[in-house]
């Protein structure tokens, strides 16, 4: 690339990759969580992130793109991903529990083809842009270069929402309950706690992420059929080299993946897609079970 | 009356009225519908794209049934490829294989586009009209007999650009775009044509980012630092409102061209955000120009659909007009003939008469220049002060097309 | 329990009847249908060479799409772009895609379940990137199309007993390999790894091989693909494609022989026919998918392995009333 390497792009890139980063991080903790307590990959997950983006426009639109729009479809959208996972979970995934793994993947990805096109014969095909709130438009200079207000808004949210998660996880009873489900589910059951509820429990509180990053992420992208796809690998990816079940191996992740991509793109923009691949295959043939302890 | 009677009368009675109805209706017509097959994107991000052609089709066909083709009418079927190219084949070899189809129809994906006119239209011997995908060696080098263009190309695009742009004070371009072929493609064309109509034009940088790219800020802001004196961008249909976002909100003052930045899908959802004084290039806005047929186009197509028309639309539109008139001059059901007539064949479209040109069969369209200007009336931007190119000066020459064939 | 490969003598009889049925289809059959059933030849064939690592081996194979379109694009662009004679671009493409599988293999072979599979859908990806960006080789995302086929075997019918015969020997082959010594040994790693380990069985070794041999098998499956429909593009190197040949052999009945030849039909025909009627085939299939995991868990091949279970306990307690 011809443009030269000044502080103020090298600044600006590594924001850029830090608030993509916090993105993947929302989405792929759900996903991690997911994975570490039923020890599923959540195929469905990418599907529950586009829905989450769509019903956030929805909302916003409704309630006129100001801040209490915003504010609405930021909580709202997340809880009505919840509501269909749990829908989901009840109805049928419960009762594939003591199923073979592979079979519990198959019926994760059938979910995902449902849901993508329930999401086409709902929203139609048509392209969606939402706007962010005034407030948090436009940008700010720092280091002489313009850094979007959206931006340093989702790098408040990302580690607040990373500090809930562990918090909730090993300070409250349903969050240890949660891991110690993943560690060994037979003797939380031998205790007496109802191990199909934690499941569904956990199997909810992750979706809700994947919804959370969904409406999060729709004011910087178009929002369109096909969202699911592109975020879906990205999220399996981070989750496996920041250790499975790990919340903080996913936002480890998730920085390296978002940072490595961005400075790619400074380093070498017709290959930087390489880049968080490559650190993928660097990191699993030097620790193969991810960089962080793992649940499992 | 005895048994024997009664049988014998009934059959009297039978014969009778097969005389008499054979004497009274009219003989059955020699004439069959003519069977159009339509291979297109309607799942995913590009199935915006895939509707809105589907409607212009159904628009046009509409109509045309009204008078009938060559005693019959027009009718047609979808199959969705999904973007996937091993679909679109799938599905083009059931449309002619099974469904016996005259006309093959389609798509929004190059490479499928590709690997139908090879392996469906070139070797079935069915002519296969594209009617949105851009890619230039549809009808340039992989062209042949069997296959049309009634979509733009990024021949085209490009060369509208070199126009528009060797006509302003510019001389430092960057170029900046998708790394796809498609991006890759539109800037080549634009280059190419740029600097021979104006060889003291420079390009300064070039910056290609993933398709779909969501946060484009840190690229322009990096471009601009370089200080050009203008930006070609090429981008696709994932990337263009990223694009577009990211020049409102770095308040970018230096002039730019997009392909298609004027389109209406593109500037609507950006509603009264998008930013103004954008370049672009399109080949159909439904509200200009300010004919009576595309008025009325645009007013069938807003009471059925409920939204006006996009370039897709007046595509399909256009491909169903040749159709017929294709039919109508062949005089018959034949592909062959079909082709021959249709070769230099001239229709109504809502823009004016369009051509297809028989030596790469190649759709000639218009350009329509413009800039990004807000308008209330509409609730965002449109296309203004529009500069109409005529289809002739954008074209690639007849004898470029010959020796690109040839190459191959 | 030890899940026996499932292949009665009765079996052997079904297969010669269907194959010889296959052989007259194209003098009855309408040319679509001759089209679609070289399709799932080709599709039958991946399917299979994925099962012999996912159903047979128990190795976690996410991204076996990488080496059918190493095999398809070797194939492809030697035919397209050199004048080395077709015979050579025919068998490079497989050779290709085993010298491939060996390469990602030895990086992936060294973990275990999930984290082999996902490796292998990092250094995939890569492979992928490389065909889609690659453009002066590989035309990138458009792809290269009308890739000149051999006339020998162009042409529907020609095309479709070239399509047959090579992917009744590939199953022929890979039955036999299942059979031996060596496929046994694979069986045992799948179900009991750590006492392969104790008996002094390389399982390292013995995985690698078989996901040489696999991605031999998947190369073949993309030059059939080729001559097939003359075209190849860089989806067919995509993580999608290696989900849905996964999906097949899940759908079929994954530890059985035929199972994912019977999932991959079901796809192609879904595909196909489906999508003629509806826009919304994927919901289709979700459902279709969501019915099989609650009344048909080991897939449709399924139905008849418990059916043989049935029949061979009942003819064990028969055996052990004596």
């Amino acid at each position: 690339m011809d443009v030269t390497i000044t502080f103020a792009g090298f600044f600006s890139q590594v924001l850029v990759g830090l608030s993509r980063a916090m993105i993947l991080f929302i989405v792929s903790s759900g996903l991690s969580f997911i994975l570490g307590v039923l020890r599923v990959p959540n195929v469905a997950h990418g599907s529950l992130y586009m829905i989450g983006a769509f019903t956030a426009h929805g909302i916003a639109v409704l309630l006129g793109e100001g801040m209490v729009g915003f504010l609405a479809a930021m909580i709202v959208a997340p809880l009505v991903v919840a509501l269909i996972s749990l829908i989901a979970e009840r109805a049928l995934f419960s009762h594939l529990y003591e199923r073979e793994h592979l079979m519990l993947l198959l019926f994760t990805f059938s979910l995902a083809l449902i849901l993508g096109d329930l999401t086409k014969m709902t929203w139609g095909a048509d392209y969606r842009s939402l706007v962010a709130p005034p407030v948090l438009q436009g940008s700010v200079s720092i280091f002489d270069t313009a850094v979007p207000r959206y931006n340093l808004f989702l790098l408040v949210v990302g580690p607040l929402v990373a500090v809930a998660l562990y918090l909730f996880s090993s300070k409250t009873k349903i969050g240890k309950i949660a891991r110690a489900a993943a560690v060994d589910r037979e003797m939380v059951g031998a205790i007496g706690i109802n191990v199909s509820w934690v499941f569904a429990f956990a199997f909810v509180l992750g979706c809700f992420l994947a919804g959370l990053g969904g409406a999060l992420v729709a004011p910087t992208v178009s929002i369109t059929l096909g969202m699911d796809h592109t975020v879906i690998i990205e999220a399996f990816l981070i989750v496996i080299i920041g250790g499975l079940g790990n919340i903080w191996g996913a936002m480890v992740g998730s920085l390296i993946f978002g940072v490595s991509q961005s400075l790619g793109v400074l380093l070498w923009p017709q290959f930087a897609i390489v880049f968080p691949y490559l650190a993928v295959v660097v990191i699993l043939t030097l620790k193969p079970t991810g960089l962080l302890k793992s649940v499992w | 009356m005895k048994r024997g009677h009664v049988w014998k009368a009934t059959l009297l009675l039978m014969a009778g009225w097969w005389v008499i109805s054979a004497l009274l209706l009219p003989a059955p017509a020699a004439a069959r519908d003519i069977k159009v097959g339509i291979v297109d994107t309607y799942s995913g991000p590009a199935a915006v794209f895939g509707n809105d052609a589907l409607n212009g089709f159904k628009l046009a066909v509409d109509e045309i049934n009204k008078q009938g083709v060559l005693g019959g009418k027009i009718v047609f079927t979808t199959r969705d490829e999904q973007f996937k190219v091993d679909i679109g084949l799938n599905m083009a070899k059931e449309l002619v294989m099974k469904e016996n189809v005259d006309v093959l129809v389609g798509t929004i994906n190059s490479g499928a586009s590709m690997a139908i006119s090879e392996a469906v239209a070139k070797k079935e011997k069915v002519p296969f009209f594209v009617w949105t995908a851009k890619s230039e060696n549809i009808t340039g080098k992989a062209g042949h007999r069997y296959v049309f263009s009634t979509a733009e190309n990024t021949a085209m695009a490009g060369k509208s650009a070199a126009v528009a742009l060797s006509q302003k004070p510019f001389k430092k371009f960057w170029i900046a775009g998708d790394d796809y072929e498609y991006g890759h493609a539109l800037a080549d064309a634009a280059w190419r044509n740029l600097s021979k109509i104006k060889p003291e034009a420079e390009t300064i940088g070039k910056t290609w980012w993933k398709p779909g790219e969501p946060d484009l800020i840190p690229y322009l802001t990096a471009i601009q630092a370089a200080k050009p004196d203008c930006i070609i961008f090429a981008t696709g249909g994932l990337s263009m409102a990223n694009v577009l976002k990211a020049i409102k909100a770095t308040g970018m003052k230096t002039p730019a061209w997009i392909h298609t930045a004027t389109d209406h899908s593109v500037l609507k959802p950006l509603g009264m955000n998008a930013p103004e004084g954008v370049m672009g290039t399109i080949q159909y806005h439904y509200y200009y120009p300010d004919l009576a047929a595309n008025k009325k186009f645009v007013k069938d197509f807003q009471a059925a659909y409920g939204n006006p028309p996009g370039f897709p639309a007046f595509n399909a539109y256009t491909t169903a007009q040749l159709i017929a008139e294709g039919f109508r001059a062949a005089g018959q059901i034949d592909k062959e003939k079909f082709i021959d007539a249709v070769e230099g064949l001239k229709v109504d479209t809502p823009v004016g008469k369009v051509e297809m040109r028989a030596c790469d069969h190649q759709a000639v369209y218009p350009m329509f220049l413009g800039t990004t200007k807000i308008s209330k009336e509409f609730g965002g931007a449109i296309s203004s002060d529009i500069i109409t190119l005529r289809g002739a000066e954008v074209m690639p020459s007849c004898e470029e097309i010959a020796q690109a064939r040839k190459a191959k | 329990m030890e899940k026996k490969l499932n292949f009665a003598r009765s079996g052997f009889l079904w297969s010669a009847m269907l194959f010889l049925v296959l052989l007259l289809v194209p003098f009855f059959a309408a040319r679509f249908y001759v089209y679609i059933l070289g399709l799932i030849f080709a599709r039958a064939l991946l399917a299979m060479s994925l099962n012999l690592l996912v159903g047979h081996g128990g190795i976690y194979q996410f991204h076996h799409a990488v080496f059918y379109g190493v095999g398809a694009y070797t194939a492809g662009l030697i035919l397209a772009k050199t004048p080395l004679p077709a015979g050579m671009a025919l068998l490079a493409g497989p050779l290709m895609a085993a010298v491939a599988g060996l390469i990602i293999g030895l990086f992936c072979v060294r973990l275990n379940k999930l984290y082999f599979g996902m490796l292998q859908i990092s250094l995939g990806s890569l492979v992928w990137i490389i065909a889609l960006r690659w453009y002066s080789l590989t035309a990138g995302d458009d792809g290269i199309h009308g890739i000149p086929v051999p006339d020998v075997i162009s042409g529907a019918t020609p095309t479709y007993y070239f399509l047959l015969f090579v992917a009744a020997a590939c199953l022929v082959v890979m039955y036999l390999i299942l059979k031996s010594p060596f496929g046994v040994t694979l069986r045992a790693i799948r179900d009991n790894p750590q006492r392969c380990e104790a008996v002094g069985i390389n399982v390292r070794r013995h995985q690698l091989l078989a996901i040489v041999i696999a991605s031999f098998f998947a190369g073949v499956a993309g030059v059939l693909y080729v001559v097939l429909e003359g075209s190849i593009f860089p989806d067919m190197l995509f993580w999608v494609l290696s989900l849905e040949i996964f999906i097949m052999c899940l759908l079929g009945g994954w530890f059985t022989f035929f199972g994912p030849v019977v999932g991959a039909a079901i796809m192609v025909f879904l595909q196909t026919f489906v999508g003629s009627y509806t826009e919304y085939w994927t919901f289709v299939l979700g459902i279709v998918l969501i019915l099989l995991i609650f009344f048909l868990p080991e897939g449709i091949m399924g139905i008849n392995f418990r059916e043989w279970a049935r029949i061979r306990s009942r003819r064990a307690s028969a055996q052990a009333a004596d």
